[in-house]
């Protein structure tokens, strides 16, 4: 419900409206916050930005990951819109910037063209890389490929997915399934609560450690349990048990906390004797992803982290620079805008000073540090 | 903010943020970051593990301009309190971040010994809204008079507001006396 005080969301937020253009051309890959952040900035300054996503709506993960009653998908379409239309922002939706070699991420089913990142390079005076983290981290337990097992992202991203194209994705019917979700961060909760909200007879949530360790924070867990669901807590899944291919049930042995890790939060520890077998028709891991950024070897992007090259957040390959959680890992929405924003700024200092020559006299700028990134 | 009914500066322009729709993705602070060098809007974490920005509310009788010994602190002219930093000592009692109730006033470490919201003055100025405001994901954050703020105020607000206040000045039961325990 819009509010009648509600101000546009506004990537272009760095100066009062579109400059006159400079001539000069950007392409940014990929349109989560850390991208639309980037090209937002850069469309202040006059570029010409083109963006490119895999996935037919810009957004990523604010769109296609987070529940709508969290995020407003129609805010950032809006946001979205606005750079579009008043800054000549060109948006290029499925369509994947690839290295030749597969990569099998979530969302790569609506990619239906690929660009090659040289090809890239050639046409643009600069590349932003900002491909966020889209590799679902594995459970690394037996039965864990049998059907009825899903990753988080891959149970969530149908649900918004659906809604674009019916005959490349439906979503995962759970109504009146038996239905376990592993994990206690955002998205377990965003799962569990996805089931509850679709009609799952039972909805378990699975976490090795306590609430009090979890993520999400023992508020968002009295809220599923206010919503019907059920917590579990101190055990971890062992196996994933199953009959003709088809998940039935999930073995577990209890926990207890042991010594604090180096989050300084108590770990896990399993008592070997204490298992129990929980019947299940979708299990859920939702225990995070991983950045998969393309061609991470070719453009070093471990010299970028430690700080090997100095000019910030640029990468090994000349003018391709990398921002958000394809540089840090997964991270919040808030991290990812504040490294597409920097990454801009750099990449805007670069292109200006390489214009008069002068690049080399600022190689020294103080590197992104860890509290940056954080 | 509770609203006050006895306020009556009601058109003076606050920051308002809904919390009921706040999902602490960040985006408030990274934006504040970015164009002020230094965050004036800061994440908390209750122990419930609600994250919420804490920020100042330019209240209209403000604690923090009554506990600055130096002026330092003051009403600008559409209400928004402001800190003159050339006036800031960055005494060592910290007197205005421990008047303020909301937390919305921010030790840096640094040279300007503190850092709080002046509602984007210079942005303002030049016809834009307060960066924070522009990139709320969630429409949550409200740049509004403290009229409109009224309206905003819904129970769902009102209810997450107290969690996220209960954790920021937490009301405490009085020390055992030894003799009690």
């Amino acid at each position: 419900m819009p509010e009648p005080s509600a101000t546009p969301m506004n990537f272009a937020f760095a100066g009062p409206g579109p400059a006159r253009a400079n001539g000069r051309s950007v392409a940014v890959i990929g349109a989560g916050p850390s991208g639309l952040a980037a090209a937002g900035f850069l469309a202040c300054l006059g570029y010409r930005v083109d963006v490119y996503d895999k996935l037919p709506k810009p957004g990523g993960l604010m769109v296609f990951g987070i529940p709508a009653e969290r995020i407003p998908a129609g805010r950032i379409a809006q946001g979205v819109e606005t750079l579009a239309n008043h800054y000549g922002v060109s948006f290029h939706p499925c369509t994947k910037v690839c290295d030749r070699r597969q990569v099998d991420d979530t969302g790569d089913e609506f990619s239906t063209r690929c660009i090659d990142l040289d090809e890239l390079v050639r046409g643009h005076d600069a590349v932003m890389l900002a491909t966020g983290s889209w590799k679902p981290r594995r459970l690394n337990v037996p039965g864990e490929d049998l059907r009825g097992v899903y990753t988080g992202l891959a149970f969530l991203f149908p649900i918004r997915a659906a809604q674009y194209d019916r005959s490349r994705m439906s979503e995962i019917n759970v109504a009146g399934k038996n239905v376990v979700v592993i994990g206690a961060g955002f998205s377990a909760i965003d799962v569990a609560h996805g089931a509850l909200g679709q009609g799952a007879a039972r909805v378990s949530m699975l976490y090795r450690r306590t609430r009090r360790e979890a993520p999400c924070g023992s508020h968002e867990i009295e809220l599923f349990e206010a919503a019907g669901g059920q917590w579990l807590e101190l055990v971890t899944p062992v196996s994933i048990l199953g009959e003709h291919g088809q998940v039935e049930g999930i073995e577990c042995i209890q926990c207890h906390l042991g010594e604090p890790d180096e989050d300084g939060r108590r770990r896990a520890v399993p008592d070997s004797c204490a298992k129990m077998v929980l019947p299940a028709d979708i299990v859920v891991g939702a225990i995070g992803e991983t950045a998969s950024p393309p061609f991470a070897e070719r453009l070093g992007l471990e010299s970028v982290r430690k700080n090997e090259i100095h000019w910030l957040q640029m990468t090994q390959m000349e003018g391709v620079f990398v921002a958000g959680d394809a540089l840090s890992g997964p991270s919040k929405i808030g991290k990812a805008v504040y490294s597409g924003l920097r990454a801009a700024q750099s990449l805007s200092r670069w292109l200006t000073l390489k214009g008069i020559n002068r690049e080399f006299e600022y190689r020294e700028e103080p590197p992104i540090t860890r509290e940056d990134l954080r | 903010m509770a609203p006050d009914e006895t306020m009556t500066n009601v058109d003076e322009t606050i920051l308002f943020i809904d919390y009921s729709r706040c999902i602490g993705c960040e985006s408030c602070e990274s934006a504040c970051r970015f164009i002020h060098g230094q965050a004036r809007i800061n994440m908390t974490r209750t122990v419930g593990g609600i994250m919420a920005p804490v920020y100042c509310r330019h209240c209209e009788a403000a604690a923090c301009i009554k506990a600055c010994p130096r002026g330092a602190l003051q009403k600008g002219a559409d209400g928004a309190v402001l800190l003159n930093p050339v006036l800031c000592a960055g005494c060592e009692t910290k007197s205005c971040i421990l008047a303020c109730p909301f937390g919305g006033i921010f030790c840096t470490g640094l040279e300007d010994a503190v850092a709080k919201c002046d509602l984007c003055q210079r942005r303002r100025s030049v016809g834009m809204a307060p960066a924070c405001v522009e990139m709320c994901p969630c429409g949550a954050m409200h740049l509004v008079t403290r009229r409109e703020a009224l309206a905003l105020a819904t129970p769902e607000y009102e209810a997450a507001h107290r969690k996220v206040m209960e954790h920021v000045r937490p009301v405490l039961a009085p020390l055992k006396r030894r003799d009690q325990e």
